[in-house]
């Protein structure tokens, strides 16, 4: 493959790309099953030959690559657990992906991803899942999404999601949410019956009330984090907000706030414009 | 009365007066006390002050220069012839000749007579004539005699033959010839009858004894610290600091009241546990009532978890507490690396990004509550950089919030 330097151009990329090998050739040398090839200048998965045959790796980390799309073949890495596809550039997933038996941690962020393969939410035993800075968006998501009952964490981050849909309930073991600098008009009251939810990110949203189910969460406690700033809140939501969180909790459990969420329902404010340019995101690229 | 009395526990007052105490306390007059009599021996009339024993003074002179004609001597009634030395004694006068000893017709030496029955006699008669003499010691008693068991004695020569206390002014008892204090007498007695001696009280324990702080005592000279019923026999000695050879913190219990703490009693289901006890968070379980208080599944013996009065089985009490690293989904055994929020092993702790392992010294960033480290995050695109950098400046702006 690498002959004669006929250009100069070539070699750095020659470099980075033996540098991979020389990472695989390690790893095979002293079974090691944790891969790190992050930064390796990656594009495609030919430049790492003989890697879907390394079935023992437990670990692959390709973060900060170039990688466009992933081979089908990946789902042979059957003891995989960790699979880091961080910032890349990957805009199409293979549907086999979901099929991994043992992946409980898979990283997408800072990707290129309009959409989710069919059938993607049968992960067995997926627990975290990052899909944060991604172009994803309420009609990305397939069917069975909300089936993976193992998540705990699932990050969808800056991504354009204007509505989360209601199957969320159906995450029960989900502790973490994040909704970073969506386009969210407005949280389902199903969000209030994922008990464990101790982290709760909707920064930079265009909400302007709160489904008083929120209220039956313990946003409080000390290991709770529920991040609300940066929307277009109404003002006895904003006047709560800036009392502190367990202002904000009472208040959502309270009668008084019942009637006022009432009010808001019949008689629906406008729904505010985008609050976050979204044109700079390299997402957007193609 | 049965020891199973279903009374109150309450005692009525107007009981007492049927109590074995009081009973026993109104018995005590059965007691013989063998009565003795103390009285004051002491010379009449003695010269000398020098002695402590001397009560009076002694008049007593040599007559020169009276008239003679109507004086006569109290012992024979003759005369005195004038220059003869005449005695005057207690407004009395006598010829030097007939005032002597009545028994050795000897002047008195040193002028000390003691007087009985009319008659005057030397110390020294007076002493082998009538003064008493210490059946313990042998000598006279002058002083206090105690007159007991058919003797006299020195007051501090009286004492209990077997445990040699001083019984002049307690009493004695008579027991076989010999003279005991109450508590010797009981000893005695009780040992004869194969019986125990209270140590309160001092009398024989006829029924059972009550044994208490290595001691054996009649039940009825206590109350049950619990309810305060007067105890018989089947009360209990509750041991208060297990593992100290000091037993003076014990107590004493009725049997009812024994019962009701030694039967442990379940904190779930308020029954006694019959069968096996799980004793945890102070207090006792049925094994299948201790359960976790979120899952409220029996532990059956598997490691719980304690908190805040709760117990909670591993998974509960990790994930209720925050103890199950972010990236294994494990128990953390060994060190905990607290952050975000979140929990992680030791070694796990690592950047969200690139995986690479980082330590409490590694600088790194936060998205979304994930850790980034430092080169990581360089290479997020800095439309991304800019916004999160916005927001947690405003999100720290926000932190003390003015309330007006
Ligand atoms: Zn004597
Ligand atoms: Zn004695
Ligand atoms: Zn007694
Ligand atoms: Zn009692
Ligand atoms: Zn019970
Ligand atoms: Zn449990
Ligand atoms: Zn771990
Ligand atoms: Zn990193």
């Amino acid at each position: 493959m690498e002959t004669a330097p006929s250009s100069v151009s070539c070699l750095p990329h020659t470099a980075k790309m033996s540098k991979a090998k020389k990472v695989l050739e390690e790893a095979r040398e002293i079974r090691n099953p944790e891969l790190d090839l992050f930064d390796k200048g990656v594009s495609t998965f030919e430049e790492m030959p003989g890697l879907l045959n390394m079935t023992n790796v437990t670990r692959l980390t390709l973060s900060h690559n170039r990688i466009r799309s992933i081979p089908p073949g990946l789902a042979n890495l059957t003891n995989l657990e960790i699979l880091n596809l961080a910032n890349n550039q990957i805009q199409e997933l293979p549907l086999s992906l979901s099929s991994m038996p043992k992946l409980r941690i898979l990283n997408l962020s800072i990707n290129r991803l309009d959409t989710l393969p069919r059938g993607f939410g049968a992960f067995p035993v997926l627990e975290i899942l990052d899909l944060t800075y991604n172009n994803l968006k309420e009609d990305s998501l397939p069917g069975n999404f909300f089936m993976m009952q193992t998540l705990r964490a699932l990050y969808l981050g800056d991504n354009d999601f204007e509505k989360l849909p209601p199957e969320i309930k159906n995450l029960k073991n989900l502790e973490i949410l994040g909704l970073r600098e969506n386009d969210l008009i407005e949280l389902p009251k199903e969000i209030g019956e994922l008990s464990r939810l101790r982290e709760l990110h909707v920064q930079g949203n265009r909400l302007t009330i709160l489904p008083p189910e929120l209220g039956n969460l313990d946003m409080a406690s000390n290991k709770a984090e529920f991040r609300f700033e940066g929307n277009v809140w109404v003002p006895p939501i904003l006047d709560q907000l800036n009392l502190g969180i367990s202002h904000l909790q009472d208040y959502l459990r309270s009668e008084a706030y019942r009637i006022t969420y009432n009010r808001y329902l019949t008689n629906k404010p406008p729904v505010p414009p985008p609050c976050v340019d979204k044109a700079k995101k390299i997402s957007r690229l193609r | 009365m049965n020891p199973t009395d279903r009374s109150p526990n309450i005692p009525l007052i107007g009981a007492i007066k049927n109590s074995r105490l009081a009973q026993r306390r109104a018995s005590r007059t059965e007691e013989s006390y063998v009565r003795f009599e103390i009285y004051d021996n002491v010379p009449l009339h003695i010269r000398n002050n020098d002695s402590p024993v001397s009560q009076t003074i002694p008049k007593f002179q040599w007559i020169t220069n009276m008239s003679r004609d109507t004086m006569f001597c109290s012992k024979c009634g003759e005369g005195f012839e004038p220059q003869e030395k005449i005695v005057n004694s207690t407004g009395q006068l006598w010829h030097q000749h007939c005032f002597v000893c009545a028994q050795c017709f000897r002047e008195f030496a040193d002028g000390v007579f003691y007087e009985y029955d009319g008659r005057k006699y030397c110390e020294h008669d007076f002493h082998v004539l009538f003064a008493p003499c210490c059946q313990r010691c042998n000598t006279f008693i002058i002083g206090r005699v105690i007159k007991a068991m058919n003797a006299s004695w020195h007051a501090d020569c009286f004492r209990c033959e077997m445990c040699n206390l001083e019984l002049a002014d307690t009493g004695f008892i008579k027991n076989g010839g010999r003279a005991l204090c109450h508590e010797c007498n009981a000893k005695v007695k009780a040992r004869g009858l194969g019986k125990y001696v209270c140590h309160k009280c001092h009398a024989i324990i006829d029924d059972q004894p009550l044994r208490f702080r290595g001691e054996v005592y009649h039940p009825y000279h206590f109350t049950c610290t619990a309810c305060g019923v007067e105890l018989d026999a089947n009360a209990r000695e509750v041991r208060n600091r297990p593992g100290l050879a000091k037993n003076d913190t014990n107590e004493l219990y009725c049997l009812r009241c024994h019962d009701k703490m030694g039967v442990p009693i379940c904190g779930a289901c308020r029954r006694p546990i019959e069968e096996r006890v799980v004793t945890a968070l102070g207090k006792h379980w049925h094994v299948e009532h201790f359960v976790c208080a979120k899952c409220e599944k029996p532990f059956f013996g598997h490691r719980h978890y304690e908190k805040k009065g709760l117990a909670y089985c591993e998974t509960h009490y990790h994930q209720l507490f925050g103890n199950l690293c972010y990236s294994c989904n494990q128990v953390i055994s060994g060190d905990v690396f607290m952050a975000l929020n979140k929990a992680w092993c030791f070694h796990h702790f690592a950047c969200s990004i690139c995986d690479q392992k980082m330590t409490e010294k590694t600088k790194f960033y936060e998205c979304d509550l994930k850790p980034v480290c430092k080169k990581c995050y360089e290479r997020f695109p800095k439309e991304l950089r800019n916004r999160l950098r916005r927001q947690h400046e405003a999100s720290t702006k926000r932190a003390p919030t003015p309330v007006e």
